[in-house]
Order: structure tokens, then C-alpha cells, then sequence
């Protein structure tokens, strides 16, 4: 039997991921770093650009800027408002007195099961203008004036966000509740001793204790968030509209894809990835340093 | 544990709080329902206005339909192949590169994992361009290889179990299998894979998930209907103009259904999870 | 982390070099070097379409003709859904490959590759695909055509716009939507169509189903008009205007439903009356009868467009990527060439999933002058054969996508958010220039 020195072992550990990652990661972050000094099409290069195309989006492009604002918005309250349900809805659960919690965790998850074909149907029905089940109660039950949910550039963010909030919560629910699982039950036993009750309780415990697993959560709805692409593309049909009037529900995302595939620009939309690379990694840093700030 | 249950369990709490349950079922649970509602709708009553709310009897007409539009066992079974493998490997490199980082110090530590970290923030969509003219010069366009291998030590992964392993293991405990002579995989086998399930449990979920739902790999790397997975052999059937939209539909749920069971499947394994934390301390 | 930029700079670099080079020398198999048709050798062809047109082809293939003449070729498809199977085959030629031999594209997508990207050139020899198309429909052909002569694609099916319409409400409203000489005059007579049936005071019988729908004919169905041939950009300021003036009209009318296409409301609109007229290419007639619509057969007609307009609204073509192997290439297009321009091969193909033929020698074809029983009995397909051959010819731009995308949010803006036409058009010709490069 060999003896892997302690010394050795964490790089033995690691290594797969920087193999696989040299094989196939490496050559297409190279490729496209590569093209987005280009116009690159279909066809292949056409034209060197330099740092045009990165100028271009974001000075000059009627769109992109645009994009980073729906994509902003989207993220607070599509993918970051999912953790203000998901916690209290995982602590919940996690408490064993709560009767079908199994039941319970199957069904919220769900939404992030059901395939895509589903939820466009079903949101498509629920947001209709005329006929739809969501006006059909807003004007028959509680007497409110119609919305056009999906036409409307003011309510298209809430129909988005709904949709997102609707398909992830139960997913990051999953996740906090893994989350407590490991968290050390002695803590738990020492404040009740103390006295400790309920609400104050979780504040105080239950949710420091769960910091590494929120700033994990919160990173990748970050990184999901500013990647947010088929919720929006569903709901605004496609590549037919533009994220719809006003490009409302246009994310960056959805403007990258479309760029590339639809109108065959792929310098500029790898351009764009790379711009909400640097955005991302961004956040994520604030993420973290707010994250540290907390644990204190 | 009764203390736990009494802080939740007043009364008072919990009406309330079941209801606002009760409205989560009913908002996450309905999709769901009305897609088996819609895979027991005979197909030409599919787009009727209101839209049915009960079920219908033809499930096994729209199955047999399905079943003469696609080969669905085949498309079954290589999404469910596709996916099993892709989680196996996926747990077993990433718990063990989420070991490394939780549990050992080591130089380079904080740049690997800055690294895996924006790893994930690189936008994926553009890559498939690249990852396919790779996937063809390697040979591997048309076999499962695409969509197993380059994803089995991937940065969600590692950082995922790295989060679990740092809270769920107790230094003291590796310590003391050192002292007893255990080798550094010794410990990876027998202390960190048991005591991690509940991450385990989590990514194992979340990867066989992913991997069936994937579509534009599988669309791009896997030609021919009879030779791709589900979710893009019944894509044949969306908007066709003769095609049965209750087999699609049929389709659809069948194809939901063992993701159902996986999770199932693995949610027990974060409980168990739970049970092993308890035993120590 | 600093260290790694120098190196990483110049992989870039040499990747540059090396992607540059090797990205246009694939050419060399054009021209002499194709190996010519061998009808005693065997082949295998992959063939790579979207949502009916396997059915459709299968059936083809089943014929006899079709086996006679191809007795040594055996054929694979790969079918998706309609945006999957392009995303597909925009990946796979980006990445200068190329995985079926024969790939199906929707005319919408053909503008993409006009400019000459991925797709094998078929005018040139062996193929000499313009002689060979001599009888399909010319703007079909054109739609194709890049500026220097290149044929991408050939054009297998076409998609006419003609005007659908529900005989018993029409004639019940004493009015008649045959021959009308503009969209004013249809206005008029969309008002005389607009009913109340369950009398709840509510109006629930429109005219048409969106205003939307009438914004493309004027705009030769979204191909070309915003570019000219050499590239420079036009400003079509009347046709635009007038499209969208034409859109605001219908809405201010009240005669359109407001439905969204494709939603439950809408589909279910066909069947039961609330929608009396609908502007759709000719295949929207087989969906109404195969499967939207079952219940009304016989009640449905077909009349042109108001003042003959002419536009296509749909259209299959067939390529071979230019990264096809060489000997496949001859048999691929022997293949493609039945397709599309041998009548029984239109034919079947017409029956099949009611795509409209692009040849038109099929028009003189006794099928064509059949009445169509869930028409009524009217020959259907000679209205849609008299569009056909008169639709003019487009110069389609490689921002044909874009510019439409673009458009769309035009028209709503006008009709939702009660944007001024003239306004509208502003928006939407910055838009366009900013993204022209």
C-alpha cells in the first residue's frame, strides 16, 4: 500500500479537476477570448477589431446597456429574493414536528424538474392578456384593473421574476436544508439551554451557523442571476422579439445568444460574455467581502 | 430535539404557517399537475380554451402515439445512462477535490479556489462552438463521452462538497485517524465520503437533474433520434403539424417521472446524513 | 495570477494565427475535385430537418419512383424542433464543421449564410443548382443568392400569404372579404365582422387574431428592404410606415382579438368561431386542417390578400454544409435535386404535410386543380400557385434577422405602448444602423 504523505494528498485530490479542466476548458476560454477580437461569423473571421467590439457594446450598441439593467433588476428580485423565502422555508422543514415535510421537499422542487415545454405553457396560460387565469382573478375576484404581463414593459420584470422565483426556490430550499443538516446539533442543544426561543433563535443561531452555505447560495444565484437567459427567452418568445416592447425582458444573456446565433455576430457576443465575466467575478468578490464582514 | 419542536410548534405559529405551506404546494405543485393532466388529454383536445383542469383517459393512447414517434426506450435509456454515469463520476471526483479544499491547507489553496470560482462565471453559452469542434477532432461526436467527461470534476461540484465537508467534518476525527495510520485515501474512503452524504445526496440530485435535462449538448453531439437522449427526441414532436401533441405531452411526464424517483431516492440520504452528524459529540 | 497573462497572451495570439489560416481552406472541395455521382455505389446520407419535414420526406422515399431511382443510398435523419435544429446547425457550422449532409433551414435562417458561410455553394459546378432550378419559383431562388452569384441553398418548399377565412360568418355579416382592393376597404368590412355571441356585451367574434399579423406582408414578409445590394443601408421609411399605420388602423378599429399566436386562446379561437379571418402562408391551411380546426371543415376558404399583396410567410430550403466530404457531396445533391425539382417528390411531399411545392411545373398538375373538401370544394391551390408565381423577388440581407427581431418590438410599441408611428420607425432605423457593421 502506498503511503500518500499528507503533504501530497490535497493536489492529488485536486488534480482531476485541473486535468480535465487544461483538456476541455482551456481551449474554449482561449477560442473565445480569441474571437471576440474579431467580427466573426459563420463564415469564420472577417476583420480584426481589437477592442472595438468591447468599445462598441459598451458605448455605442442600442442594446446592451440596456440588457445590464434588465439583468440588475432581475437579480434582486428574481434570483436574490429566492433566499428570503428559501431559509425560512428550509428551517421549516428541517424541523421534525412539521407533518408530510417529506412530501413537502418533493413538492417544492418541482418547479425545477417540470421541463421547460411545461412552465412555457403553463406561464404563457397564466399571463395571457384576455383570457389568462392570473388577470381572470385580478379583475373577477379582486377587482383590480388588467395586466399586460407579458406586453406591458413595466410588468414584463414581475412576470420574469415570478417565473424565476417560481423555478429556484425550491432548489436553494434544497440546499439550505442539506445546509443545516450538518450543522453540529450540540450548538443547537446549547441555547436552548440558554433560553433561547424561536424566531430570535434562527436570527441569532440558525443563520450565522449557515453563512458558508449562504455565501455559497448566493454566489451561484449571482452567477445565475447575471446568466439569466431561459426564463426571459420563453416568456418573449424567442429570438421573433427582442425581449419584447422596449426590450424589457432582454437580459444580457438572451442578448448574447441572440447575437451570436440569431444574428450571427459571435466576435461581439463573446465580447459580451466576457464583459459579464469581469461583472460577475465583481460581484462575487463584493459577495464575498460582505459575507466575511458578516461572519465577524 | 423537543426544544427545536416546541419553538416552531405553537400554536399560534402554526396555522399560519401550515397554510402559507399549503399555498407553496399549490403554487410550485400545479405545473406539475397540469402536465399529467395534460399527458391523459387525447391530442386534438390539447389547446382547448379553458384549459382542462381534470384528468382525461387517454394516457395510453398518447403513449402508444409517443411510442410511434420516437423510440422512446432507447431515448430513455441512454438519457438515463448518460446521467447515472455522469453522477457517479461527478460525486466521486468532486467530494474528492471538495475534500482537499475543506480539510487540508496547502499552497496554492487560495488561487485554486479563486479559480473554481470563476470558472463558474465564465458564461457558458458561447462554448459550445469550441466543445464541439473538439468533441469532433477527439472522435468522441456521436457517443456519450461529450456529455460525461468533461463534466466530472467541474467547479460546482468541488465548491459545493467543499462547503458540506468543511461544516460536517471534525478535524479532531481526521487527526485521530492519522494517528491510527489511516493513509490520506484511507480517510478520503472511510470518513469523508460516509460523513459527507448529505452533500453528497445534494449534488448527486442536482447533477443526474442537469444531466437529463440537458439539451443543446445532447442536441449538438448525439445525431440521429434513435440515438439521443429524451429530452430532445420529443423535441421532434413540439409544433408538429400530424404529430401527437398528447404523446408529446405523455412524453413529457414519463420523462419527468424519474427525476421524481431520483430525488426521492437521494432526499432519504440527506436525512441519513443527519443521523451520522448526531452520533459524534 | 499575474503570471499567467504573458503566456496566456500569446496562446491567444498563436490560436489567432492558426484559426485565421485554417478557416478558409476548406474550399478546396469545390469545383473538379468532387467525385462525380456513382448510381452502382452505395451511400449513406444523414439528413438533418425540423419538426414534419422527416414524415414528409420518409414518404418520398417510400415511393417507387424514389426507389427505383435511388436504390443505393440509405438514409439517417436527425429531427429537432424547429429553434433546436437551428441553434444545431448554427453551432456546427460555426465551429466549421460539418455532421449531416443535407441540412434542412427555414428562410429565415437561409439570410444568415447568404453571405457565404458554411453552406456549399450549388451554382457553381457540379451542381449548376441555377440550371437545375430553372422551374422553381423565382423568388425562391433569389432568397438564396448572394450578391456574387452563390446558390446556398435550394429552395423545397415555399410558403404563399393568402387570407383564411370562415365562409358562414362572413356571408352571415352580408359582406364579403374576396377582392378587396386595400386594407382600408378590409377595415371596413372587419368592422361588419366583429360579434357578441353570448351576448354578455363583450365582444368575443374578431376579425383577425392580432393586428400584428397584418405587419409583415407590406414588408415582403420581413426579407430585405432595409439594405440594397451592394450593402448600404436604405431608409424605407414609406413601406415601414405604411405597415405600421396599416397595424395602428386595425387596432384603432377594434377589430382584432388581441390573441398571442400559438397560446391556447388563440388556437382554440379557429375552432370556435372567434376568429373570422387569418392572413398565414399556405401550410397553415393543412394545420387548420389536421388538427386546429377539425371541427369547421368545409367552412374555411381562401382568398387573396387585400389589393393582391404579395408576400411569402415561411419556406423550406435544403444545403449541404461545406464541410461535407467530398464524395458525399455528388450523392447529397442528386438527392436534393428530387426534392425539389421533380414533381412527384413536390407532390408527395405537398400531400404529405401540405407544404406548398417551389416547382412550378407541379402548378399545371391535375392535383393542383382539385377542390379541397375541408375548403369546401375550392381549389385552393390554384390561389395559392397564382401568389406563388407572382411574389417578387427580395434582396435579402444578412441583417434580414436582426432587423426583424427589431421590427416586432416596432409593432408593439405602436400598438401597446401607444407609440407614435413616425416615432417608432425612428427607434427602430437607429437601432438597426447601431447594430450594421
Amino acid at each position: 500500500m502506498v503511503e500518500t504523505p499528507k503533504k501530497i494528498a490535497p493536489y492529488l485530490f485536486i488534480s482531476p479537476f485541473i486535468i480535465l479542466f487544461a483538456v476541455f476548458g482551456l481551449f474554449p476560454i482561449l477560442y473565445s477570448i480569441t474571437i471576440s477580437f474579431f467580427k466573426w461569423t459563420v463564415a469564420g473571421p472577417q476583420d480584426f477589431r481589437g477592442f472595438q467590439n468591447y468599445i462598441t457594446l459598451l458605448t455605442s450598441d442600442p442594446f446592451f446597456k440596456g440588457s445590464l439593467r434588465t439583468t440588475f433588476l432581475l437579480l434582486v428580485f428574481g434570483s436574490l429574493a429566492q433566499h428570503v423565502f428559501a431559509i425560512p422555508l428550509a428551517i421549516i422543514l428541517n424541523d421534525q414536528a412539521v407533518k408530510g415535510r417529506g412530501f413537502l421537499k418533493v413538492l417544492y422542487f418541482l418547479p425545477y424538474i417540470t421541463s421547460t415545454v411545461v412552465i412555457a405553457l403553463v406561464f404563457n396560460q397564466l399571463y395571457e392578456q384576455n383570457y389568462g387565469w392570473l388577470n381572470y382573478i385580478l379583475e373577477n375576484w379582486l377587482n383590480l384593473p388588467k395586466v399586460n404581463w407579458v406586453k406591458d414593459p413595466k410588468a414584463i420584470l414581475a412576470s420574469i421574476s415570478i417565473m424565476v422565483n417560481w423555478r429556484f426556490i425550491g432548489w436553494n430550499t434544497v440546499i439550505y436544508l442539506a445546509g443545516l443538516q450538518s450543522i453540529d446539533k450540540a450548538l443547537y442543544e446549547a441555547a436552548d439551554i440558554d433560553g433561547a426561543v424561536g424566531f430570535r433563535k434562527h436570527w441569532h443561531i440558525t443563520v450565522p451557523l449557515l453563512l458558508p452555505i449562504i455565501f455559497f447560495a448566493v454566489t451561484l444565484s449571482i452567477i445565475g442571476g447575471m446568466q439569466l437567459f431561459e426564463e426571459p427567452f420563453v416568456l418573449m418568445r424567442g429570438y421573433e422579439q427582442m425581449g419584447g416592447p422596449s426590450n424589457a425582458g432582454l437580459t444580457s444573456a438572451y442578448y448574447l445568444l441572440a447575437t451570436g446565433f440569431h444574428f450571427n455576430r459571435f466576435g461581439k457576443a463573446s465580447a459580451m460574455a466576457w464583459i459579464l465575466f469581469a461583472i460577475i467575478m465583481f460581484m462575487t468578490w463584493l459577495n464575498k467581502v460582505v459575507t466575511d464582514k458578516l461572519q465577524k | 430535539m423537543k426544544s427545536f419542536n416546541v419553538s416552531i410548534a405553537k400554536a399560534g405559529v402554526k396555522i399560519p404557517m401550515y397554510l402559507m405551506l399549503l399555498v407553496f404546494v399549490f403554487i410550485f405543485g400545479f405545473p406539475f399537475y397540469y402536465m399529467f393532466v395534460l399527458a391523459t388529454v387525447p391530442g386534438t383536445q390539447m389547446y382547448q380554451n379553458p384549459p382542462h383542469i381534470f384528468f382525461k383517459t387517454s394516457f395510453f393512447e398518447n403513449v402508444l402515439a409517443l411510442l410511434q414517434d420516437i423510440p422512446f426506450p432507447v431515448n430513455f435509456f441512454n438519457s438515463f445512462g448518460i446521467a447515472a454515469l455522469s453522477t457517479v463520476t461527478v460525486i466521486f471526483f468532486c467530494t474528492m477535490g471538495g475534500f482537499a479544499l475543506a480539510k487540508y491547507e496547502f499552497k496554492g489553496k487560495k488561487m485554486i479556489f479563486f479559480f473554481l470560482l470563476s470558472t463558474m462565471a465564465i458564461p457558458p453559452f458561447l462554448n459550445i462552438i469550441p466543445f464541439f469542434k473538439m468533441m469532433v477532432f477527439f472522435k468522441w461526436y456521436g457517443t456519450w463521452l461529450p456529455l460525461i467527461i468533461p463534466g466530472m470534476a467541474n467547479a460546482f461540484g468541488i465548491l459545493l462538497m467543499t462547503q458540506f465537508m468543511q461544516g460536517s467534518i471534525p478535524d479532531a476525527l481526521l487527526d485521530a485517524a492519522r494517528i491510527d495510520g489511516l493513509t490520506e485515501f484511507g480517510i478520503l474512503r472511510h470518513i469523508a465520503f460516509p460523513l459527507s452524504k448529505s452533500g453528497i445526496a445534494v449534488l448527486g440530485i442536482m447533477t443526474f437533474i442537469n444531466s437529463w435535462n440537458n439539451f443543446l449538448t445532447a442536441l449538438v453531439m448525439l445525431p440521429n433520434t434513435d440515438k439521443t437522449t429524451l429530452p430532445v427526441a420529443l423535441s421532434k414532436l413540439f409544433m408538429q403539424m400530424d404529430g401527437d401533441r398528447g404523446g408529446l405531452m405523455a412524453g413529457t411526464f414519463l420523462a419527468v417521472l424519474p427525476l421524481i424517483i431520483v430525488f426521492v431516492m437521494f432526499n432519504k440520504q440527506i436525512i441519513s446524513g443527519l443521523a451520522a452528524g448526531s452520533v459524534k459529540g | 495570477m499575474r503570471k499567467m497573462i504573458v503566456p496566456i497572451l500569446l496562446i491567444c495570439v498563436l490560436l489567432t494565427g492558426v484559426l485565421t489560416s485554417c478557416s478558409k481552406d476548406d474550399k478546396s472541395a469545390e469545383g473538379p475535385s468532387i467525385p462525380a455521382y456513382d448510381p452502382e455505389k452505395e451511400y449513406s446520407l444523414s439528413i438533418g430537418c425540423y419538426g414534419d419535414l422527416e414524415r414528409a420526406y420518409l414518404a418520398v422515399m417510400e415511393t417507387e419512383d424514389f426507389k427505383n431511382t435511388f436504390p443505393n443510398i440509405t438514409f439517417e435523419f436527425q429531427t429537432a424542433d424547429f429553434n433546436g435544429h437551428h441553434s444545431r446547425l448554427t453551432t456546427v457550422l460555426a465551429a466549421g464543421e460539418a455532421t449531416n449532409d443535407i441540412e434542412a433551414l427555414e428562410v429565415g435562417f437561409v439570410a444568415k449564410f447568404v453571405e457565404g458561410g458554411g453552406l456549399t455553394n450549388l451554382a457553381a459546378a457540379p451542381f449548376n443548382g441555377v440550371e437545375e432550378g430553372k422551374d422553381i419559383v423565382g423568388f425562391a431562388m433569389s432568397n438564396a443568392t448572394t450578391q456574387d452569384g452563390r446558390l446556398v441553398a435550394m429552395p423545397v418548399d415555399i410558403a404563399p400569404a393568402v387570407m383564411f377565412y370562415r365562409k358562414s360568418i362572413v356571408d352571415a355579416a352580408g359582406v364579403s372579404v374576396e377582392n378587396l382592393g386595400s386594407w382600408d376597404e378590409y377595415i371596413e368590412v372587419g368592422r361588419e365582422l366583429l360579434g357578441d355571441r353570448d351576448g354578455d356585451g363583450k365582444i368575443d367574434q374578431f376579425a383577425l387574431p392580432n393586428a400584428n399579423d397584418v405587419a409583415l406582408t407590406p414588408l415582403s414578409g420581413g426579407k430585405g428592404g432595409w439594405f440594397d445590394d451592394a450593402g448600404k443601408p436604405l431608409e424605407p421609411k414609406d413601406k415601414f410606415i405604411t405597415a405600421l399605420t396599416v397595424v395602428k388602423e386595425i387596432r384603432e378599429a377594434g377589430i382584432d382579438g388581441d390573441l398571442t399566436a400559438w397560446t391556447g386562446p388563440w388556437t382554440q379561437g379557429f375552432a370556435d368561431g372567434t376568429i373570422v379571418t387569418t392572413i398565414n402562408g399556405a401550410w397553415f391551411g393543412g394545420a387548420l386542417k389536421t388538427w386546429m380546426a377539425t371541427d369547421t371543415a368545409g367552412d374555411w376558404r381562401v382568398t387573396r390578400l387585400p389589393g393582391n399583396e404579395l408576400a411569402a410567410l415561411g419556406g423550406t430550403y435544403l444545403s449541404i454544409p461545406e464541410n461535407v466530404s467530398a464524395d458525399q457531396k455528388a450523392a447529397a445533391w442528386e438527392v436534393i435535386k428530387y426534392l425539389c425539382a421533380d414533381p412527384n417528390a413536390q407532390l408527395t411531399t405537398f400531400e404529405a404535410i401540405d407544404a406548398f411545392p417551389a416547382l412550378t411545373t407541379v402548378y399545371d398538375a391535375p392535383v393542383m386543380d382539385e377542390g379541397v373538401d375541408f375548403f369546401g370544394g375550392q381549389k385552393v391551390r390554384q390561389i395559392y400557385a397564382e401568389v406563388a408565381r407572382d411574389i417578387p423577388n427580395a434582396a435579402v440581407s444578412e441583417y434580414d434577422a436582426a432587423i426583424l427581431s427589431i421590427f416586432n418590438n416596432s409593432i408593439t410599441d405602436v400598438l401597446v405602448n401607444d407609440v407614435e408611428v413616425e416615432d417608432a420607425y425612428q427607434t427602430a432605423l437607429n437601432s438597426v444602423l447601431a447594430i450594421a457593421d
